[in-house]
């Protein structure tokens, strides 16, 4: 039995039908057996929690059993203010700090491309330093930095006669320090990206560009831009993702407060599994989370992707 | 080829499938978790780990080896999670049905209920170990909250913190007002008026934007001084009950006073608040006043204790605002041992004794306070004997409070309405009539009006 299923399972590896050699039956068996581990780990610990949470998400912990109740878990997510403010914060995230933040990354991976700029290293090493950065202690050392009366900031925009900021305590501000902390995180990440992509422009197109006369900011829209795109893609996509999933900044940061200014879907999740125990509707959040991760990327692969 | 191949896949789906299935109904089957899994081992023998935080983690460190003069043979561990890490820590370890837990769990009133409803079996029952014995020992409401039902024991109290008063005699001096005269938190008010203008020092302060989920505490002491809080004794919510209006509209009323100081951040600018005096009045239990002591102790003499005043005049002064407890996991292999270690902390007056002396932290067990450390007039408090001011507190007759497993849920519920009132100076009876609503939406309880 275990041999014809490996066997035959093992055709699918095989070149398409009539090519002229199939492999022995030894070397069938051995790519499988070097996946096997993967496999197994992924069917673990990726596929059984996945299917395990979304069973979770059907059930409710009453007195200490859980109790089918189908699609209660999700009707309650869509009548709950809570859920919709974690979305709507997020959305606000998602629409103001990605874009600045792949722009300023954009600008960030030409201006280090530049042969006019010395020790070139340096900068890439010191831009992409926050991505190595633990979340937690950074999410620390901003709230260190931001506190309204004892923060370095304030400290030091005072020196220059400017009110104190209520950094974290103001439900506007504390978006704002949110957005700052997450944009001096990633963007070095980002950068290093779109240089990989930008290096890998030929530099013949900036000669022809140079000889039909066109200047920086014309080659740039339509030398450099265009280069650019499958990187932007990328990098549009996984901002995108680990926006929607935003958890450790605001978590560190700002509690999801004041008053859920910064609650994110990812702090509400936690917040329901760990805080309040109720597994099941954090697992309906987390379904819920999902299927918006889907639609947005099939949407952006649709807008920015390759046109076939 | 092509139909065979499919089949085979098939196959193996169904396989997997199956395999899935059988895998999730194993798992989700009663929601027990790891009652029964654990043997109640020997009563003197075994390896056992306690998780608790900072203070109480190096007070039950320094115990240890005067129990192992009595238990050689049990080797207990001791380890610092930190609180709120330890929270999180135990909340997976019960849903994961008791893994990886240790064996002694230091939990706090607000935990216990939440512990208790959602994970059955997570904690062992006490009871048949031998702690209902110590039924009456403990100061009073204790034994209803480690016990609501009377024979269940999920664990045993170690503190019991009553409200406190905790202010800075000299500025009040300064100012001319008399502190021990204070009878109601409104006269307290127009006193914060005189302290603020003749020493700038607010009368107190609020995590205003709520930053830590204890930003709530101030107002849940004013409930409780007029034995009201969040739920009452059959669990419905009470949120937006009078009392919680008058609480929450003295807050304001400071507050629009411009008395009270913002401690965003928690725990870090409290402790920088008190180093630079920022507040008159900490308003704050038991325990904190080994806290002061400990981070100020240049200004010993300056600062005096006394209980809060009533919020209604000829109201209660005393509150036991928060307790906690040592419980033993379900899971653990060595319930008999870790009980040993249980008992040997808490119903043993001098091992109480060794622990307020280290941290001020205050016991629950009643017999301890027979012993002198709690009458002698301490150096820090102007010579006051503060532990019979808090002595008094515990015996004054306190209500019991009902935390249920909800608790978190109303505790972010208040602190967001809190917030509104004190950063967007909304009306307290609005906030919380929808605080309340909402908690009703989200926990299936009744709003009792």
């Amino acid at each position: 039995m275990t041999t014809t299923l490996t066997g035959r399972a093992a055709d699918r590896a095989a070149p398409s039908r009539g090519t002229a050699r199939r492999p022995g039956p030894r070397r069938r068996v051995a790519p499988y057996l070097f996946v096997l581990p993967a496999l197994l780990l992924f069917a673990v610990f990726k596929l059984y929690p996945i299917a395990r949470s979304f069973v979770i998400s059907l059930h409710r912990t009453v007195g200490g059993t859980e109790r089918f109740v189908g699609a209660d878990n999700y009707t309650r997510l869509m009548g709950d203010p809570l859920f919709w403010t974690a979305l709507k914060n997020t959305a606000v995230i998602l629409a103001v700090q990605v874009p600045v933040m792949l722009a300023l990354a954009t600008g960030l991976a030409v201006a280090l491309n530049s042969g006019l700029l010395r020790g070139r290293a340096v900068f890439r090493l010191g831009f992409f330093l926050p991505m190595v950065t633990g979340l937690v202690a950074y999410g620390i050392i901003f709230s260190v930095l931001l506190n309204k009366d004892y923060g370095l900031v304030n400290w030091a925009t005072g020196l220059v006669g400017l009110d104190p900021v209520p950094w974290l305590t103001d439900p506007l501000w504390a978006k704002v320090s949110l957005g700052l902390a997450l944009t001096w995180h990633y963007t070095g990440y980002n950068a290093v990206i779109l240089l990989a992509r930008l290096q890998s422009v030929p530099a013949e197109l900036y000669d022809a560009a140079a000889v039909d006369g066109a200047g920086a900011w014309t080659s740039f829209r339509h030398v450099t831009l265009p280069g650019l795109r499958p990187a932007l893609l990328l990098t549009t996509v996984l901002s995108t993702i680990g926006t929607l999933q935003i958890f450790d900044e605001p978590y560190v940061l700002t509690g999801g407060g004041p008053d859920n200014a910064t609650l994110t879907i990812g702090v509400y999740l936690y917040q329901n599994a760990f805080k309040y125990f109720d597994f099941g509707y954090a697992s309906a959040i987390a379904y819920a989370l999902a299927v918006l991760i889907g639609i947005l990327g099939v949407i952006q692969f649709r807008f920015l992707g390759e046109k076939t | 080829m092509e139909l065979e191949r499919r089949r085979v896949l098939r196959m193996g789906g169904a396989i997997a499938a199956g395999a899935g299935l059988t895998g999730l109904t194993a798992c989700s089957g009663t929601g027990d978790t790891g009652q029964g899994a654990g043997a109640a081992g020997e009563k003197g023998k075994g390896r056992i780990t306690v998780w608790s935080w900072q203070g109480p983690a190096a007070q039950m460190k320094a115990l240890v080896p005067e129990f192992n003069k009595k238990y050689p043979e049990i080797e207990v561990t001791v380890e610092d999670i930190g609180n709120p890490a330890i929270w999180d820590k135990i909340t997976t370890g019960l849903a994961a049905g008791g893994q990886g837990l240790a064996d002694v769990l230091h939990i706090g009133v607000d935990y216990l209920p939440g512990y208790v409803e959602k994970f059955p079996g997570g904690l062992a029952d006490l009871a048949p170990l031998g702690a209902d014995t110590y039924r009456d020992s403990f100061a009073q409401g204790m034994w209803q909250t480690v016990s609501p039902d009377g024979r269940r024991v999920n664990a045993l109290p170690w503190e019991a913190n009553s409200a406190g008063f905790y202010y800075r005699a000299d500025l009040f001096e300064k100012a001319g007002v008399d502190a021990g005269a204070l009878q109601t938190w409104e006269e307290t008010i127009e006193a914060g008026k005189e302290i603020k203008q003749k020493t700038g020092a607010h009368l107190l302060g609020i995590d205003k934007p709520a930053s830590q989920a204890d930003a709530a505490n101030f107002f849940q002491m004013l409930l409780q001084l007029q034995g009201s809080f969040y739920f009452n004794l059959a669990g419905d919510i009470t949120l937006d009950s009078p009392e919680a209006v008058k609480a929450m509209t003295l807050i304001k009323t400071m507050n629009d006073a411009g008395l009270v100081s913002d401690l965003a951040g928690g725990w870090n600018t409290l402790m920088s608040s008190l180093k630079q005096g920022t507040a008159a009045v900490l308003p704050m239990p038991t325990w904190f006043g080994g806290v002061i002591e400990e981070q100020v102790p240049q200004e010993a003499g300056k600062w005096k204790v006394r209980l809060p005043p009533a919020v209604r005049r000829g109201g209660s002064v005393a509150a036991t605002v928060n307790s906690t407890h040592l419980a033993v996991a379900g899971s653990s292999k060595h319930q008999a041992a870790a009980w040993s270690f249980i008992e040997f902390v808490l119903t043993r007056p001098s091992s109480q004794v060794q622990i307020y002396r280290g941290k001020g932290i205050a016991p629950a067990l009643m017999k301890a306070y027979d012993d002198a450390v709690f009458h002698e007039p301490s150096a820090f408090f102007g010579g006051q004997k503060k532990g019979e001011v808090f002595l008094e507190a515990l015996k004054a007759p306190s209500p019991a409070f009902n935390y249920t497993a909800d608790y978190a849920r109303a505790l972010k519920l208040v602190t967001d309405a809190q917030s509104k009132v004190l950063l967007g100076g909304a009306d307290p009876a609005k906030v919380l009539k929808e605080a309340a609503d909402q908690l009703g939406r989200q926990s299936g309880r009744k709003v009792a009006r």
